[in-house]
């Protein structure tokens, strides 16, 4: 079957496109030395996963992952009751909302924070997890609300009216019903707000200060120590796996 | 319980627009009433008004005697089938049908037990272990009337149950509901736009115009007896006869039909199978035209000056251009209530 190995082919060359860079990622992180035209590292070591587990990668690694966790949260609790009302085109002109919105998308994110930083620095919040959580909002709130609004609408509407006429409460309505119908998309805009916060590097470079964030430390290292920067790609590599696991199966069986 | 419903004054604006304009009426406990109307009436408006999904302007709606004004939609004890089935995909079927014991607290066995008996009163006991993914659009409708049921409400709601069916399935699913209403002896108000449907499935039938109930009667009264020019529009009584009442007899075409009632302007009704083909008759006329449809033949016939409408038997047709003499049966015409009717439906004030 000619259309069968040409959907395989397709299969295996569009994973290569994946797992390759991954695979040198991998190899490069145990490679003390590694220079150009060899295939395979002169030498093995674990200088840089020492280093990708000192003191201050673990508390970068740890600042990045309890601000994502946090501005994803709050971004989802805000962003819902907001997606809902632009979903079900009950605003007059929600065209100047989504301008808003989309305004931290379109000015280089660096700049975005630096603008922030001015403010945080007035309001005594520079060089604090809260002002990092504040940064990070402006910019993974606008992802949340527009992945999340497309499950609203009348398909959720209709739904909730029948259970209403059904006799269930506001909180059975919500857990049974709305939550169920929209759970994969719910689980995508989650995943994408935790990403957008987890990979952010300008406004993090901009307000971070004292406390630094995984992609800020890794990023010096790219150029200085491949060796460095691709064991702490891998530290960042974890969190993102796990999240798009859990995604994938909150969007199947929600709670 | 089953309990009697009535609507007072009802008015509502859904998304702004003025839509009920002061409906009026009742079903009392234990009746089955149609609500039938052009769309754009505002039979789904009501519904959902009575349902508590639609906040009303003014009026009241009363259920068991008791006003539900103020009281939350899922409190109501009024369920809902609506137009499409409204399943939940992440439920198999006999979840979906035990939806509303599940929120009343009735443990998992216990309710899906029930829910069992209600799949089997709906003829789908064999569909018991089944998604609701593949099953056909009749089979929906039936979990669907089976959830409704299994809330054990007050009064039931149907929102044009049967329109998007074919034919087979909405003759079964109809009778259906007939007999189930029949059988629980539950208040059950029914919408649809088909008046054939309407007769059909309504002990009573009452007619949506422009946001108004205007007649609410035993099915044959609307397409024999109705009140107005627009009720017998909508009810197909083609012929509406208008002249001066003389001496109990209103002259038309060249005949006098003896009309009940005081003298005057009048208007008289009557259906098009009623109107009779008879050579002997005084009343003549022409026919236009004469169209074959299966079961019956359609004549449009020229009556001095006036349209006439009939349906008449295949074998007794005259063709197009034909002279012939026309009976109108005095059992059949209806004098419509007040002269100036034609008038009064539609344009009145609100309020």
């Amino acid at each position: 079957m000619p259309d069968t190995r040409l959907r395989r082919s397709a299969g295996v060359l569009l994973a290569a496109f994946f797992a390759l860079p991954l695979a040198v990622l991998v190899v490069r992180a145990f490679a003390d030395s590694w220079r150009a035209p060899a295939l395979v590292p002169q030498h093995f070591g674990l200088r840089g996963i020492r280093e990708a587990f000192s003191g201050i990668a673990l508390d970068a690694f740890a600042n990045s992952l309890v601000v994502a966790v946090i501005v994803t949260a709050i971004a989802v609790a805000v962003g819902w009751p907001a997606a809902r009302v632009l979903g079900e085109r009950r605003l007059r002109r929600p065209g100047a909302v989504f301008v808003v919105l989309a305004m931290p998308l379109l000015v280089p994110s660096y700049a975005t924070g630096n603008g922030l930083t001015e403010w945080l620095l007035r309001l005594n919040l520079a060089d604090s997890i809260t002002g990092l959580v504040l940064a990070h909002l402006v910019l993974v709130l606008p992802y949340v609300i527009v992945v999340l609004l497309s499950a609203f609408g009348p398909r959720v509407t209709v739904l909730e009216d029948m259970a209403r006429s059904l006799g269930l409460t506001p909180l059975q309505r919500w857990r049974w019903v709305t939550l169920p119908a929209v759970a994969p998309t719910l689980a995508a805009a989650t995943f994408l707000g935790f990403l957008v916060s987890w990979s952010e590097y300008g406004s993090s470079l901009a307000v971070g200060g004292g406390r630094e964030l995984l992609p800020v430390i890794l990023l010096p290292f790219v150029r200085s120590d491949p060796q460095i920067a691709s064991a702490l790609a891998l530290l960042f590599l974890a969190p993102a796996i796990a999240a798009l696991g859990l995604a994938a199966r909150a969007a199947r069986s929600p709670l | 319980m089953s309990a009697a419903l009535e609507c007072v004054d009802v008015a509502a604006s859904p998304g702004g627009a003025l839509v009920l304009r002061g409906v009026g009426f009742s079903i009392p406990a234990g009746g089955r009433s149609v609500l039938v109307g052009p769309s754009g009436a505002g039979k789904t408006t009501l519904l959902r008004a009575i349902a508590g999904l639609q906040a009303l302007d003014a009026g009241d709606i009363l259920l068991g005697g008791r006003s539900l004004r103020g009281v939350a939609p899922h409190r109501r004890r009024v369920a809902v089938v609506f137009q499409e089935p409204r399943l939940l995909a992440h439920l198999d079927v006999v979840d979906n049908v035990a939806l509303a014991l599940r929120a009343a607290g009735v443990g998992r066995a216990k309710r899906r037990a029930r829910a069992r008996e209600r799949l089997e009163q709906v003829g789908l006991s064999a569909f018991v272990n089944r998604s609701v993914q593949g099953l056909s659009g009749g089979e929906q409708q039936r979990v669907a009337l089976a959830r409704a049921l299994c809330a054990e409400p007050d009064l039931l709601l149907l929102d044009e149950p049967l329109a998007a069916l074919d034919p087979n399935r909405r003759e079964e699913l109809r009778g259906l509901i007939v007999r189930l209403q029949a059988e629980l002896g539950l208040t059950t108000l029914i919408v649809t736009h088909d008046r054939a449907e309407a007769a059909e499935l309504g002990e009573r039938v009452a007619l949506m115009l422009e946001g108004r109930i205007v007649q609410h009667d035993e099915p044959r009264a609307l397409f024999e007896r109705p009140v107005s020019a627009a009720v017998a529009r909508f009810f197909g009584v083609a012929n509406l006869l208008r002249g001066d009442v003389r001496d109990g007899l209103l002259a038309f075409g060249g005949a006098h039909i003896a009309v009940p009632g005081a003298d005057g302007p009048a208007t008289l009704a009557i259906r098009p199978e009623h109107v009779t083909i008879d050579g002997d008759c005084l009343l003549r006329a022409r026919v236009v035209e004469s169209v074959y449809s299966g079961s019956f033949v359609k004549l449009v016939l020229d009556c001095a000056g006036q349209r006439l409408h009939a349906q008449v038997p295949p074998g007794d047709a005259p063709p197009a251009g034909a002279q012939t003499g026309v009976a109108l049966p005095i059992a059949h015409l209806w004098r419509l209530p007040g002269a100036q009717d034609e008038q009064r439906v539609g344009t009145a004030p609100t309020g």
